[in-house]
């Protein structure tokens, strides 16, 4: 209690001397306004003198003649101004002129007069808190400083477990989420200790599980390189891949999600994915590449030579045809909206081999065109296969329609 | 050695007041010269106001020389490049001196605290 008075005294010292300081600055604020609001007033006579002085070509005056005496005289030459520049420069001038000087004068000094109107209105809200300050350390005013003691380490321990300290790449969000729950658990009495580990528990598995999935991506990856040896459509995929699964770890346990993105084996799905804009009924995306042309401008190296490309074209084909089957209805919708690009990735990872079932169905016509009139995921079908294929298929579509004719048409 | 310690805090007492006083002068002619600044940007600007009709004039002494509108900004414009380099060669110096200062202000307080120390010494001796 003697140290809480002795720092009260203390402090209403300090306080009033920065009080004080604070007022001498605004009077010597004020002190400079009312010098420059002087020169502004001399100025603005000068000019009203100088409209007026070469109304007349010569005025009769009393001229001053030392301190004391004044002589009758003319003022001549009323247009021709000697002015002061400054720094002992001057200038002859018509009035006008020197009114223009005038003019360039009065613009320094009002600004000058506003920064010191600023500085003023400044320092005299400071002395207004400062003053507050005063009050409330002195405890005289309406103010009261509410102030807690802290309270010895015996109580701290008694209250209960310390908080455990959280990881630090936690996000944020959780971070909240958790503390609250421990602080409830720790009024509980340490009971819900248990509660509060899990919730961090639940980060780690979060982590850990994103973790494995990107481990799982870039074996995906490498193995997609040694068959194709390119780099390029993946690394924009990889991302896309990565931020739907961290999407999906927020979910957490909608595993229908899970499913939509890892099934995606078959024509069908993919025209799932594209008919995202649903007004009632699927509507099919007139081309797919316009609406996601920047993420299939990274995919488009369509160097149908390499064979390895094409080989792997071919199966990637093949199971996406075999598939088919599985799903029959376009209703599911699109799960994910990156799925596209996430697609080739996982549908190249199960290199199956075609089994020679087909089912098809009447949607796949009708999907079919959409889908391959521009596939920003898959890879573009190759050339060679259309010259291969009699053109008896319906080509509604440019030649990519015949990819999956083609492997049709063979079977047949 | 109470005394010797005190010898000692006068001396560097007053070399820290001498450096006090540097400090100020370098200030108040900093001051000056940034004043000179303003002004001449006051007179340039109404220089380029005026045009070749008008005569300039030069107060040198008790006389008015008359000089040219171009020479005149010319020359303007040169003091103004002096004085702004004026400018930077006091700050280096103000900086300076403020560092000199302040190590003479720690060895002061060091010495004071010497000193009470020795007092309290002798204090307790006697």
């Amino acid at each position: 209690m003697a140290e809480r008075n002795k720092r009260n005294i203390e402090v209403p010292q300090g306080v009033d001397r920065l009080r004080v300081e604070h007022k001498k600055v605004v009077q010597g604020c004020k002190g400079q306004i009312q010098h420059w609001a002087t020169v502004k007033g001399d100025y603005e006579t000068l000019e009203d003198r100088l409209k007026t002085l070469p109304d007349q070509v010569s005025y009769d005056i009393m001229v001053p003649f030392g301190p004391l005496a004044f002589m009758p005289g003319k003022l001549v030459h009323t247009n021709e101004i000697t002015v002061l520049l400054g720094d002992n420069w001057f200038a002859k001038c018509s009035a006008k002129q020197a009114k223009k000087l005038v003019e360039h004068r009065k613009k320094y000094v009002n600004s000058a007069l506003d920064d010191l109107h600023k500085t003023r209105k400044n320092f005299e809200a400071r002395v207004g808190f400062t003053e507050d300050l005063e009050k409330l350390s002195g405890a005289k005013g309406d103010y009261v400083d509410i102030r807690e003691e802290v309270g010895s380490i015996e109580e701290m321990v008694r209250k209960g477990k310390q908080r455990v300290a959280l990881k630090p790449h936690s996000k944020p969000k959780m971070e909240a989420v958790v503390k609250i729950e421990e602080e409830e658990d720790q009024e509980g009495g340490g009971e819900g200790d248990g509660g509060s580990r899990r919730g961090v528990l639940s980060e780690e598995e979060l982590w850990a599980r994103l973790d494995e999935l990107e481990a799982q991506e870039e074996q995906e990856e490498e193995h997609h390189r040694i068959n194709t040896g390119k780099n390029t459509m993946f690394k924009f995929s990889e991302l896309k891949e990565q931020k739907q699964q961290a999407k999906r770890k927020k979910k957490n346990g909608n595993g229908h999600s899970h499913h939509g993105l890892h099934n995606i084996t078959t024509p069908t799905d993919l025209y799932r994915l594209f008919v995202d804009v649903k007004n009632g009924e699927p509507i099919p995306r007139k081309s797919i590449l316009k609406s996601r042309s920047r993420e299939s401008s990274v995919c488009s190296d369509t160097s149908e030579s390499s064979a390895a490309d094409f080989e792997e074209r071919r199966t990637f084909g093949r199971t996406l045809s075999h598939d088919e089957n599985t799903y029959s209805d376009t209703s599911d919708g699109i799960t994910e909206e990156d799925s596209p690009t996430g697609v080739p990735l996982h549908t190249t990872s199960s290199f199956q081999a075609f089994s020679g079932t087909v089912v098809e169905k009447e949607l796949i016509p009708l999907s079919i065109p959409q889908f391959t009139i521009a596939l920003p995921a898959l890879p573009t079908i190759p050339e060679r296969k259309l010259e291969e294929v009699a053109p008896e298929a319906p080509q509604e579509a440019p030649k990519r329609v015949s990819k999956f004719k083609a492997a049709r048409l063979q079977q047949k | 050695m109470a005394e010797a310690i005190q010898k000692k805090l006068q001396s560097e007492l007053e070399k820290y007041q001498q450096m006090q006083k540097d400090v100020s002068k370098s200030m108040s002619a900093r001051q000056k010269l940034e004043a000179q600044v303003t002004e001449n940007n006051i007179v340039k600007e109404e220089l380029d106001l005026l045009d070749t009709q008008n005569t300039v004039y030069k107060l040198i002494g008790p006389v008015l020389v008359k000089q040219d509108l171009e020479e005149a900004k010319a020359t303007v414009a040169k003091r103004l490049e002096y004085i702004n380099g004026e400018i930077q060669r006091y700050e280096t110096l103000l900086k300076d001196m403020e560092k000199k200062s302040d190590q003479h202000r720690e060895v002061l307080s060091s010495l004071q605290q010497e000193y009470q120390r020795a007092q309290g010494l002798a204090v307790g001796k006697v």
